[in-house]
């Protein structure tokens, strides 16, 4: 009979352990703070130390010529040139540059008093080494372009490409300059740099903390120390509302709460999401690593089309978004390369059941799922499971189509699980970036290579000489009339008026609260999420209490 | 037990029968809990797509759970979650049940070294932290909902098996039974013939009294986000997802689907208390 008693005991016992889980998987940086008397953060933040629960942590680590920084602002280190609030770009490292009639090279000059934070004064050859080393490494910071660079003398280097590439100029902007005497495969960790902070300390997924570099060539900053906490977006909502983070990025649905001495930021970004389609039909072919390509349903171009047209994109801003965000048709709104003929008149079910009737869809079994010639309108909709925006718009997507016919199946999945499955299905996709490369990335035939890039197998001939030219411009401005026709020329594009290869859907607003005490100037507007974007401007940020 | 028809005063049956009252009890508790297994076929997935013009709504008379950051209608969530769980309560029982007097008998009657092996495995299973095993071999299997469904399937028969082994050994020690083995009886037909009636009280009260692990553990492993996708509504999403908005004041969120979870767990706890004072010889005379 004891045997027996045990038994209801084990309910309560599994209660309380679960919750002891939960409180490990929660807390962990309230517990980490307290056996690191050097890291505490203050309750309060000071001209000395501001906390920041911004996310941000690259696990990579922090080396500019694997990837670090590729949305630009790389903290630590600095760059040659840099874009100012509104986009224009303006001179960081170098003091002018100028670009040879052919576009084939590009010669910097830069100054001379710039100096690493271990002491060691940056040299042109420096710029040199790690333009080559970016090149030779192929991280996600793409200059596989360069031909090479060669420092001419101590402030002047030649970067030689190997085509002209008008978007070129983004390498120069995003790429921080590592110092060559100290730079190795353990850089990554501990990396020294001419931007406005060094590096202290980094406790892997729990901190990061930075002090203002002393021998930093610009403006010094106005903060000695920043404490960046890797928390989930609800604790660091909690740790804004308990005073101890003094800046909190927030998803959008947090963004409604209000916070007693602090102010929300609603920063405009091209940080978009939409849904992947695969272009092409099942034809057995797979990707290098043997992950099948194809779908038969989105293959059909009245179904891409359809889910464009019945997509209440308004909906999703308000509902999902709650207002901070922008309803999005294709990857670069608000951008100077936009097209804006592109945008369609979408929330229209009517039309988007015109265009599956036209395409030959029928409900001819009245089980409200359309099908045509034995297919079923049904695919499979993946979503990072740790996303919750993603998820949201996942979930409503597949409520809006449902009425039209196409059945959606969410599915929250991780990255490791999405990365063999997107080829062949849905996937409801971020990106954003103030560099047109990408553009030509997620839409270029040659860009499809069983990666992230162009994951759908797009491929339309017109669109890549479109984009070619666009590459091959010889300026920023040229190029642009180039990227618009590739988005849409009156007869063929990429959005939804042509192929529909994406259903693009929103652009988030990256929502922060900032304490009413901290001025952080104007940022400016943000691409996507990773690093930290809002720091652009960090030198310039001020506490103005005491 | 004598048959009294509903309309008869309650203080008199109350008086009069506390075999009938248990019965009741017993009727009421599985009802509640069949009801809810069999809810979402009755309402639906109505409630599980997102509106998202009736977002974050507290408890009215339309939506009695209110709704959560989508619109959804919490209480059709709560009831599918509840379902499944209660579902894979049921599978978990029913395979720890055969796994349990399987392995029970065969250790009580054949003793020797099958003994050893078997006590050395629920040893085993008892040594490892039940959560971390669950984990594993949900992680073993590949994931999704069929490996969390397996994993708490295969982890709960240990207890089981320990007591059947116990009351076969104790039946085993009889005089009886010793000499059923002097007239020659196989064990096969001992363990049918002798332990079997033994052994099902003790196997209908554990079986019901494992209910409430499973289902907690199924809510734990969804809770920390094994395998399930987390729209999918199983109580342990549901409840995780409820802590995001605790420092945001929408309550019902996470009390209104805990509440449910605390009532079906507890339902099981009054039904495996009352089938056991029915079964027991020292309550079931009272």
């Amino acid at each position: 009979m004891h045997q027996l008693m045990k038994f209801s005991v084990w309910p309560l016992r599994m209660l309380l352990l679960s919750q002891v889980l939960v409180s490990c998987g929660f807390g962990s940086t309230e517990s980490t703070d307290g056996s690191n008397p050097t890291a505490t953060p203050a309750q309060t933040g000071s001209t000395e130390q501001i906390v920041l629960a911004i996310g941000g942590e690259s696990e990579e680590g922090y080396d500019p010529t694997l990837g670090w920084g590729r949305y630009g602002s790389p903290l630590f280190q600095s760059t040659l040139l840099k874009r100012d609030e509104k986009l224009n770009i303006v001179n960081d490292l170098a003091t002018d540059y100028t670009v040879s009639e052919d576009g084939l090279t590009w010669t910097v000059t830069i100054r001379n008093d710039a100096v690493f934070s271990d002491g060691e004064p940056l040299t042109a050859t420096d710029v040199a080494y790690t333009f080559n080393q970016a090149a030779e490494s192929g991280g996600l910071t793409d200059v596989t372009v360069l031909e090479e660079a060669v420092a001419l003398d101590d402030t002047t280097v030649e970067l030689r490409l190997k085509e002209p590439q008008s978007t070129f100029v983004n390498r120069l902007i995003t790429l921080g300059i590592v110092p060559e005497h100290a730079h190795g495969p353990d850089y990554a960790r501990n990396p020294i740099g001419s931007g406005p902070y060094q590096l202290v300390q980094w406790d892997e997924g729990q901190q990061l903390i930075v002090e203002a570099n002393p021998n930093y060539y610009g403006e010094t900053p106005g903060i000695e120390r920043l404490v960046f906490l890797f928390v989930e977006e609800d604790a660091a909502f909690a740790a804004a509302k308990a005073g101890q983070a003094q800046v909190a990025s927030v998803p959008q649905a947090l963004a409604v709460q209000t916070i007693d001495g602090m102010t929300l930021y609603d920063v405009t970004s091209v940080d978009n999401r939409g849904l992947m389609f695969p272009y092409v039909p099942v034809t057995g072919t797979t990707t290098p690593d043997g992950d099948p390509i194809g779908n038969d349903v989105t293959a059909d171009p009245a179904i891409r089309q359809a889910v464009n047209y019945a997509i209440d994109r308004q909906a999703l801003v308000e509902g999902v978004l709650e207002g901070y965000g922008s309803i999005a048709y294709g990857p670069v709104s608000g951008l100077a390369w936009e097209e804006p003929s592109a945008a369609i008149e979408d929330a229209q079910p009517e039309k988007a059941q015109e265009i599956l009737a036209a395409g030959g869809w029928t409900d001819s079994d009245g089980d409200g799922v359309l099908a045509k010639e034995g297919l079923t309108a049904e695919f499979t909709l993946l979503y990072p499971a740790n996303d919750s925006t993603r998820q949201a718009l996942a979930l409503s997507v597949a409520a809006m189509l449902k009425p039209i016919g196409i059945q959606a199946n969410v599915e929250g999945r991780s990255w490791d699980e999405i990365e063999p499955a997107m080829h062949s299905n849905v996937v409801l996709f971020g990106w954003g970036s103030h560099d047109q490369t990408e553009l030509y990335n997620l839409y270029h035939s040659r860009a499809a290579q069983g990666d992230f890039y162009n994951a759908g197998y797009y491929a339309n001939q017109t669109i890549d000489e479109a984009l070619d030219l666009a590459m091959g411009a010889s300026s920023e401005a040229e190029a642009i009339a180039f990227w618009k026709a590739a988005q849409w020329d009156g007869n063929q594009g990429f959005t939804a008026k042509g192929d529909a290869a994406w259903a693009w859907l929103v652009n988030l607003d990256h929502t922060y609260f900032v304490s009413d005490c901290l001025d952080i100037g104007q940022p400016q507007v943000e691409p996507h999420g990773h690093g930290w974007p809002i720091t652009a401007n960090i030198a310039a940020w001020q506490w103005t209490c005491n | 037990m004598t048959v009294t028809s509903p309309i008869s005063k309650p203080m008199q049956r109350f008086r009069s029968n506390r075999r009938q009252r248990i019965l009741w009890g017993i009727a009421w508790c599985a009802l509640l809990l069949v009801a809810m297994i069999l809810s979402p076929w009755v309402i639906g997935d109505d409630g599980l797509s997102p509106v998202l013009v009736q977002r974050n709504q507290p408890p009215s008379l339309v939506h009695a759970f209110g709704t959560d950051w989508l619109g959804r209608d919490m209480l059709s969530r709560s009831l599918h979650g509840m379902s499944l769980s209660l579902r894979i309560g049921l599978l978990a029982a029913g395979i720890s049940a055969l796994i349990g007097t399987g392995l029970g008998l065969a250790a009580g009657t054949l003793g020797g070294w099958v003994d050893a092996v078997v006590t050395w495995i629920i040893d085993v299973f008892f040594s490892l932290p039940h959560l971390v095993l669950l984990i594993l071999i949900a992680f073993a299997v590949g994931g999704g909902t069929t490996g969390v469904i397996i994993a708490v399937a295969v982890t709960h028969w240990t207890s089981l098996a320990r007591v059947i082994r116990a009351e076969v050994l104790q039946v085993n020690s009889s005089d009886y039974v010793r000499l059923s083995y002097r007239f020659g009886r196989s064990p096969i037909w001992i363990a049918r013939h002798h332990m079997v009636p033994h052994v099902i009280p003790q196997l209908l009260v554990g079986l019901i009294l494992l209910f409430p692990h499973a289902i907690l553990h199924e809510a734990a492993l969804s809770f920390i986000g094994i395998g399930l996708s987390p729209h999918i509504p199983a109580i342990g999403i549901i409840l995780a997802e409820s802590m995001r908005h605790l420092s945001t004041g929408y309550w019902w969120l996470g009390v209104m689907p805990g509440l449910l979870l605390l009532l079906s767990v507890k339902a099981f706890d009054w039904l495996g208390e009352n089938v056991r004072s029915l079964l027991d010889p020292k309550t079931s005379q009272g």
